[in-house]
């Protein structure tokens, strides 16, 4: 690991980039989760063309619509609708040629003929064999197929920002224990005072200002907030350079930061989630994923934490800092590149644990909207009409294939970092 | 999740210090002592981060505590104010919240003493409207005499309109947009003059709209941006409830009034009967097949087993839950092994047999449930462990001693390669509160789980607390437990101070 980076642009050699490749191309359930993954993206990305009340292509009255992407535009501001489709039932339009997408219903909508949970073999009141719900309906008659398709959007979010916001965090908190230590982070103390004065100063005027500022301009006392903050470094800045309270405070970063680590991990996580998540006041699905970040990122730090603390004596981080880079740099240019392979694994391993924490969330009925249509929220429709197996069977299935699809890319990245067990053809 | 899964990267760093010297039980003792000591400042902090998460809750706890119990008198519109002090003072809402409050210079200290949340919250915007407390002060107590006089009106004549208008008069209480005000004192002004005999009414009215105009015409807003420090003392909220959990009184439930302790306990039994029947069958089945498939490495027996444990290890348990559920409580499927209904309630009279059968039958789904997830993992973890200890100078040296292999593979290897399975009995402890949410939800079972769950779905904030405590109290008993389990596994480990 000791390389040295002979010039900053070219960055560390990625041996473990191939490494890993090599493993995903040699072992076929790796391949396979590979591809599965791939499959799901599409489904998250397109799902839209595969199910929707809408169809793809329509000709009505002589003019020709492509009413899913048309909508999609609409919603954006950037088209706008005839005044007679405005609201349309997509359903029955007087269409002079209509093109369906596979699955010819959205997530939520309800289908009135079929309410009250259909079975996908039995009988179902349809006008064309293309209407069929394939996998069933649910209570209120909504598609269970399409809502497979809509939750697998969801589920891939949660995992990708909850992981997103952990890894931001993770690598920060866990980047400064672990490159600076208990020793070498030091501020002058004129620093010291002037964050001690300006943190809660900006905090007392940044709230003061939000409440005071009309329901507009709220947004404005933050920066007012960034704004004294900033003012106050740069007077801790001018008496440092003024030679006053020169003198230097080591700061136990390591320390502060790994109580911070331990105090998180003493509570379970998953109560923890829960007990947060019922805070809020109108649930959304974006405030769950920052939740799940925010109080999943300790195992994240603690591995930088640890990777950088190895790292610390090496040549080429003493070589960078002797050619006078500043810290943020060598973290981030050398320090961190060099972590990477560790974080990815537990990046993988944790989707998979927020894909499932989010089903629990919607299994349990908390935090999520209440007409939000996720693997969680159909499989737990089944505890109150047991009869429905295709409700319990399908979306089960579902979370189960995308929890172990990224286990096994988890498992395929920690066998390729890993020298003793590298060889082994599962 | 499943039962007792840490990272990868073992749970934390202890003072690991490969020394072959000292590893006399005095270093033990202190460090035992210290690790204990540390205990106090982070279950401290745990409290307050309890106490926090209860305090940012939506929703008045009297409200769900005299809802939850059918408060009769709640709904008698007269005595409703009484009893809801009343509640407050039970549950000492009447005290400010922390030690101290950082505040501005227009916010009175006695704030806190407005115990409705609602009522506070318009308080605190109308601060920050007009930033003015003691014009404020006496708008809001020019309320309450609009209100007496309607009520005595209400008395005498209960007619729509009255009730309307001591509606409006409640309204004032809750309203903070200038426009919202105004309306309801110019309905007040109006209803007033349409009995012009009713003179105190009259003035109670004239004195409001007075007390407003006071308000709007001598806003001090500059006296938001001076800080200001408010010390309470030790007489709060906080300090209440930490002093009497350290005398062992975890307050009572909001929901039924029964002690959070009793119920806890109650709980307790049934989780714990679930839980360690789980850990030990997995344990009980996990370490000889880990041992089986490490004898075996690379065979096709470990292969096949090592892709079973992992599909097993991906199964979400809640999924898996329900749908056995489902396929054995289900009439439908014609494979109704199981009972499901209600598994505290065994009759009285039942024998011992009946008793235990009786058991089973609701235990057995559950069970196995717990059971899977974790016999997964802890085999993986001991086939790795294992094989790699296996590959090791000592084992062959064993081997070539001509030591049987069973001695080889029990004696010299499994003792080198317990870490991992020591790692996953420390996080036991706090899986046996949260590993079993979903399953008990699941399956009905009255344990900690499934109070937990629904003490979180009603904001029994008491129940919440006490949780989360305990929780964080047993997880780091775990962590402690299996650093001391490391240094008796292996004579090499001790916790001696570091010395750099």
């Amino acid at each position: 690991m000791s390389e040295f980076t002979p010039s900053p642009d070219t960055g560390p050699a990625p041996g473990w980039k191939t490494q890993v490749w090599q493993q995903v191309q040699q072992r076929r359930l790796s391949r396979w989760s590979l591809r599965v993954l791939l499959v799901l993206v599409f489904l998250s990305i397109f799902g839209d063309f595969l199910a929707n009340d809408k169809p793809l292509y329509c000709r009505i009255a002589g003019k020709s619509y492509w009413p899913i992407v048309q909508d999609f535009a609409a919603r954006q501001g950037w088209y706008q609708w005839p005044a007679d489709l405005a609201r349309p039932d997509w359903r029955d339009l007087p269409y002079e040629k209509v093109v369906r997408t596979p699955i010819p219903y959205g997530p939520r909508q309800i289908d009135r003929r079929n309410l009250g949970l259909r079975s996908p073999g039995g009988r179902q009141r349809l006008d064309t064999p293309w209407e069929r719900h394939w996998l069933g309906t649910d209570r209120l008659g909504r598609d269970v197929a399409a809502g497979l398709i809509s939750g697998a959007r969801t589920a891939l979010l949660i995992g990708l920002v909850a992981m997103a916001v952990a890894a931001l965090v993770g690598l920060f908190l866990g980047a400064l224990a672990g490159y600076f230590g208990d020793q070498r982070f030091q501020l002058s103390r004129a620093m010291v005072i002037a964050l001690l004065i300006s943190i809660p100063t900006s905090l007392f005027y940044g709230t003061t200002l939000w409440h005071v500022f009309p329901a507009g301009a709220k947004s404005w006392s933050i920066l007012a907030g960034i704004m004294i903050m900033l003012t106050g470094i740069g007077a801790g800045r001018f008496f440092q350079r003024r030679g006053v309270g020169r003198r230097s405070l080591v700061i136990p970063l390591d320390q502060l930061i790994q109580r911070l680590i331990e105090l998180l991990e003493a509570i379970p996580a998953l109560l923890l989630i829960l007990a947060v998540v019922s805070l809020v006041r109108r649930p959304s699905i974006f405030l769950v994923m920052v939740i799940i970040g925010l109080i999943r990122w300790t195992s994240i730090a603690r591995f930088v934490r640890a990777e950088l603390l190895r790292l610390r004596q090496a040549t080429f981080l003493e070589a960078a800092r002797g050619l006078g880079f500043s810290h943020a740099r060598i973290i981030w240019r050398h320090a961190l590149p060099n972590a990477l392979p560790p974080v990815l694994v537990t990046l993988a391993f944790g989707v998979a644990g927020a894909v499932l924490v989010e089903a629990y969330l919607s299994f349990l009925g908390i935090g999520l909207p209440p007409d939000s249509v996720t693997w969680g929220s159909m499989l737990q429709q089944v505890r109150e009409s047991p009869k429905a197996w295709w409700l319990a069977t399908f979306p089960g299935l579902a979370i189960f294939i995308t929890v172990t699809v990224f286990n096994l890319l988890g498992d395929t990245l920690t066998e390729a970092l890993n020298p003793k067990t590298r060889v082994s053809n599962l | 999740m499943v039962a007792g899964t840490p990272d990868a990267a073992g749970h934390h760093t202890p003072l690991l210090v490969l020394h072959p010297t000292s590893r006399s039980p005095r270093f033990m003792l202190r460090y035992l002592i210290k690790r204990l000591l540390f205990f106090i400042p982070a279950l401290f902090m745990v409290s307050l981060v309890a106490f926090a998460l209860s305090k940012l809750a939506p929703g008045d706890p009297v409200l769900i505590m005299s809802r939850s119990r059918a408060d009769e008198t709640m709904r008698n519109l007269v005595d409703a104010e009484r009893v809801y002090r009343e509640y407050s003072r039970l549950l000492g809402l009447d005290k400010p919240v922390f030690y101290f409050a950082f505040s501005n210079q227009a916010f009175p200290d006695s704030l806190y003493r407005i115990i409705n949340p609602e009522r506070q919250q318009t308080l605190r915007k109308l601060l920050y409207q007009f930033g003015n407390w003691p014009a404020l002060e006496s708008y809001y107590q020019a309320i309450r005499p609009v209100e007496t006089e309607l009520r005595q009106l209400l008395a005498t004549k209960a007619t729509d309109e009255v009730i309307e208008h001591l509606r409006i008069t409640q309204g004032i209480y809750t309203t903070f947009d200038t426009a919202g005000i105004r309306n309801r004192l110019v309905a007040l002004n109006t209803f007033g003059n349409t009995i012009p005999e009713n003179k105190t009414l009259h003035t109670a009215v004239d004195n409001l709209q007075e007390a407003y105009r006071q308000l709007c015409q001598h806003p001090q807003r500059s006296r938001l941006f001076l800080p200001a420090i408010h010390w309470y003392g030790f007489d709060n909220q906080y300090h209440r409830w930490l002093s009497s959990c350290l005398q062992g009184n975890f307050g009572v439930s909001y929901l039924d009034g029964r002690p959070v302790s009793r119920k806890i306990r109650e709980a307790l039994r049934w989780t714990l009967r679930l839980n360690l029947t789980a850990i030990f069958l997995a344990y009980l089945l996990a370490i000889p097949l880990g041992v089986q498939m490490a004898r075996r490495a690379h065979s096709s027996f470990d292969r096949s087993m090592t892709l079973i444990l992992f599909l097993l290890y991906s199964l979400p348990s809640f999924w898996v839950a329900t749908t056995l559920l489902i396929f054995f409580t289900t009439p439908e499927y014609g494979m109704q092994f199981f009972t499901i209904t209600g598994i505290s309630d065994i009759p009285a009279g039942a024998s011992w047999g009946q008793r235990i059968s009786e058991n089973i039958r609701h235990m057995v789904l559950p069970v196995f449930c717990l059971t899977y997830g974790s016999l997964a993992f802890i085999s993986r973890q001991m086939r790795n462990a294992l094989l790699e200890v296996l590959q090791q100078d000592f084992i062959r040296t064993a081997r070539a001693k001509g030591l049987p292999e069973r001695v080889v593979i029990w004696k010299h290897g499994f003792r080198n390669a317990l870490f991992p399975i020591i790692t996953l009995f420390g996080s036991i402890f706090p899986a046996v509160i949260a590993g079993s949410v979903i399953i008990e939800v699941i399956f009905n079972v009255p344990g900690m789980g499934k109070l937990t769950v629904d003490s979180i779905r009603s904001q029994d904030w008491p129940m919440v607390y006490t949780i989360l405590l305990l929780s964080a109290l047993l997880t780091m008993v775990g962590l402690l437990v299996s650093d001391m389990l490391y240094a008796i596994a292996d004579p090499r480990v001790n916790y001696q101070e570091k010395t750099t």
